[in-house]
């Protein structure tokens, strides 16, 4: 498990990121990225806070535009198309690429709407169609035998970790290519988290997942690419076990060997 | 030394008592005040009379005197009334709101000959039926002596100025009657009722929209940059603006808007332009403080899932904000209820009883200011309207509080809900 991760053709490739800075007002939080994130595989980002996992995940799906002074230096392609560029809808990147956040943030509204919110607002009205994602969806997420009752009820009134998998039936529900998932289990408890894990091994086979995290258990776990950062710059990415087992780079060696962090 | 500082502490201590008390005291004061002068004088049909009463003249033609025989009292007949027992009509003595002596209609039996009167004044009533009904105020009463000569008698006349002596002069000098003159009773609070109400939809009608529009734009929106920060604090600036000066804005410059309209004068419609102006920074504070209140999760999520900002605004933000907005419209209601400066300008002080947007009017708090400032001021109806107004706040009040409630009653059981999961995850770790 030593050969190191080629530069592969774009059509493997769910981001191809070139050169990539992001800076926040005077901040450079991202310095001189260069990585290839694969289709069809879970690749975990991790590092010590602050050190920009976070930041390229969102950059993604564009969430950073939402942030008041961020700049960009540099491409991040999909597909062979920068994400940045004018003639990108960012509407349709976020629908092929889905997020899952740190806080399970279900809408305060019906299990049914939460998971049929993504469809309706792309103007889908047919109860049929919804009907069958809102079920598939529930049913990739290992929601829908807890939930398929009484999907009338409150999505808030769920606990933490199926509040969590709703959010993950909801950015299913999209059919994305990528799902983001930001540091999805560190406000579960632990059997939560095992349910979260087990279903993100399940989902890879379908979707393309990078997931920050900063426990090494899970990355080690789930992941079959880890990519770690420091302060900005991307230190070490490979094949996890060679990441965890025979790092390349002393620093990773010491953060996982948890020196710092 | 250390008894000085629990000296100091009593003494500061006190000083907050004595501070509160005298807060307490003086609202509760008010209240006594307000509701000792007023509460005899509020009742039901005051809410619901006209304030202008209506002088009507009835005349009784081809009736046959002859025929009635003498009527008995019914002995539900108050003790201060006096019965007249050949007419069948009874009357007690008041003074009315605006504290002039009436002689107030309290009886009239079903088969009394008074009751076939027709309306003689000029007017589109002219001729209708109208008999000496209860309810109305007796002025003068004409009718034909023994001697057979016309007289007349009540308030307006020489004689039977009281109950006692009209009834006496009725029963014993009189052959039949000719006609009467009456008042229906004024003093009423109908029309300002109606004017509030009007005045609310209309100011809420226009300043709801822009405000919470507005709002959405400072807090969604708008860069965080230079501009946006004058915008707001002159928002706040506005806020702070005297409403007498918003009256005279009002009177000059948004005269121009209701003349669009074709209204020529002050009217409703320029009270309600100039409220809604006043209340704009309190709804756009108060949607703020919603937006604010709204968790940012939300509308990451939101967007997340591709949905455009629009649509995050519409489905998710403003369904989470209504009960901020809402209370903000409370708000501005018991705004519009207090306010009297803006409203004396724009809207006029004539109290109307038939009002409409496009007309004069009183707000019941210039209704207040109309009461007090004419030549008799009257103590008694300014207070009950303020009773009126100072319930119709309080409720919206205790209703502000009730959403507010809820609003945090909903947040506090997620934050219970999220710490419990925690507290979950660390006992199993």
């Amino acid at each position: 498990m030593t050969q190191q991760i080629q530069v592969q053709t774009d059509n493997d490739n769910a981001f191809d990121i070139r050169d990539f800075d992001l800076y926040y007002t005077d901040f450079h939080a991202l310095k001189k990225i260069n990585m290839q994130i694969p289709l069809n595989k879970v690749t975990a980002f991790i590092g010590p806070s602050g050190c920009g996992k976070s930041t390229l995940l969102r950059c993604f799906n564009r969430m950073n535009d939402l942030i008041e002074g961020v700049r960009i230096e540099g491409e991040i392609y999909h597909h062979n198309v920068e994400i940045h560029s004018k003639e990108v809808d960012v509407v349709q990147l976020r629908t092929d690429v889905g997020m899952v956040f740190q806080q399970p943030n279900p809408f305060p509204m019906s299990i049914y709407d939460n998971v049929a919110y993504g469809l309706r607002c792309q103007g889908v009205r047919d109860r049929k169609i919804l009907d069958e994602v809102v079920e598939t969806s529930l049913k990739q997420a290992a929601l829908w035998d807890e939930v398929k009752d009484h999907l009338n009820r409150n999505a808030t009134k769920l606990s933490g970790g199926q509040q969590q998998r709703l959010c993950i039936a909801r950015a299913i529900s999209l059919t994305p290519e990528v799902i983001l998932m930001d540091e999805p289990t560190s406000a579960l408890d632990p059997i939560a988290t095992n349910k979260i894990e087990d279903l993100i091994t399940e989902l890879k086979d379908s979707y393309t997942i990078i997931i920050v995290t900063h426990s090494m258990n899970q990355a080690a776990r789930v992941s079959d690419r880890t990519a770690f950062f420091l302060l900005g710059d991307m230190i070490e990415y490979d094949v996890t076990e060679k990441v965890f087992h025979n790092p390349e780079d002393k620093r990773t060696e010491d953060y996982i060997s948890g020196k710092f962090g | 030394m250390n008894r000085i500082r629990i000296i100091k502490d009593r003494i500061a201590e006190g000083l907050t008592w004595l501070s509160s008390g005298i807060s307490a005291l003086m609202l509760i004061a008010i209240f006594v005040f307000i509701f000792k002068r007023g509460w005899s004088t509020l009742n039901w049909d005051l809410l619901k009379n006209n304030y202008n009463s209506e002088n009507l003249m009835a005349g009784y033609d081809h009736i046959d005197w002859d025929e009635h025989g003498a009527f008995t009292a019914p002995g539900s007949l108050p003790d201060d009334a006096f019965f007249s027992e050949k007419y069948g009509v009874a009357f007690v003595d008041s003074v009315s709101a605006a504290k002039a002596p009436q002689m107030e209609v309290v009886f009239l039996d079903p088969e009394s000959p008074l009751q076939d009167g027709k309306i003689t004044t000029a007017g589109p009533r002219q001729g209708e039926k109208l008999g000496l009904e209860e309810g109305l105020y007796l002025k003068k009463i004409s009718y034909v002596n023994l001697e057979g000569d016309k007289k007349s008698a009540g308030l307006t006349a020489t004689q039977g100025k009281t109950s006692e002596e009209l009834v006496s002069v009725l029963d014993n000098d009189s052959t039949e009657i000719v006609d009467f003159y009456a008042q229906t009773e004024g003093g009423g609070l109908k029309g300002s009722i109606i004017t509030t109400l009007l005045l609310i939809g209309l100011t809420l009608l226009i300043a709801l929209p822009i405000g919470v529009f507005a709002a959405i734009y400072l807090h969604e929106l708008a860069p965080k940059n230079k501009v946006t920060a004058w915008i707001r604090s002159s928002i706040e600036l506005l806020s702070g603006v005297p409403s007498v000066i918003f009256g005279l804005m009002g009177m000059t410059m948004l005269f121009q808007v209701t003349r669009l309209f074709g209204i020529t004068g002050q009217s409703t419609m320029l009270g309600a332009l100039t409220l809604a102006v006043i209340l704009l920074p309190v709804i756009i504070r108060q949607t703020e403080e919603a937006l604010i209140n709204v968790p940012d999760g939300y509308r990451m999520a939101s967007l997340s899932m591709g949905a455009t900002q629009f649509q995050t605004i519409y489905k998710i933000i403003l369904p989470n904000a209504l009960p901020g907005i809402l209370s903000a419209t409370l708000l501005s209601i018991s705004r519009i209820i207090g306010e009297s400066a803006a409203l004396i300008f724009t809207m006029g002080t004539a109290i109307m009883d038939n009002p409409a947007w496009n007309t004069r009017g009183t707000s019941l708090a210039v209704h207040i200011w109309t009461v007090m400032s004419g030549e008799q001021p009257n103590f008694e109806l300014a207070s009950a309207i303020s009773i009126v107004i100072l319930i119709i706040v309080l409720i919206l009040n205790v209703s502000v509080k009730y959403i507010t409630y809820r609003m945090t009653r909903d947040k506090d059981e997620q934050k219970k809900n999220n710490k419990k999961e925690k507290v979950k995850a660390t006992t199993e770790t």
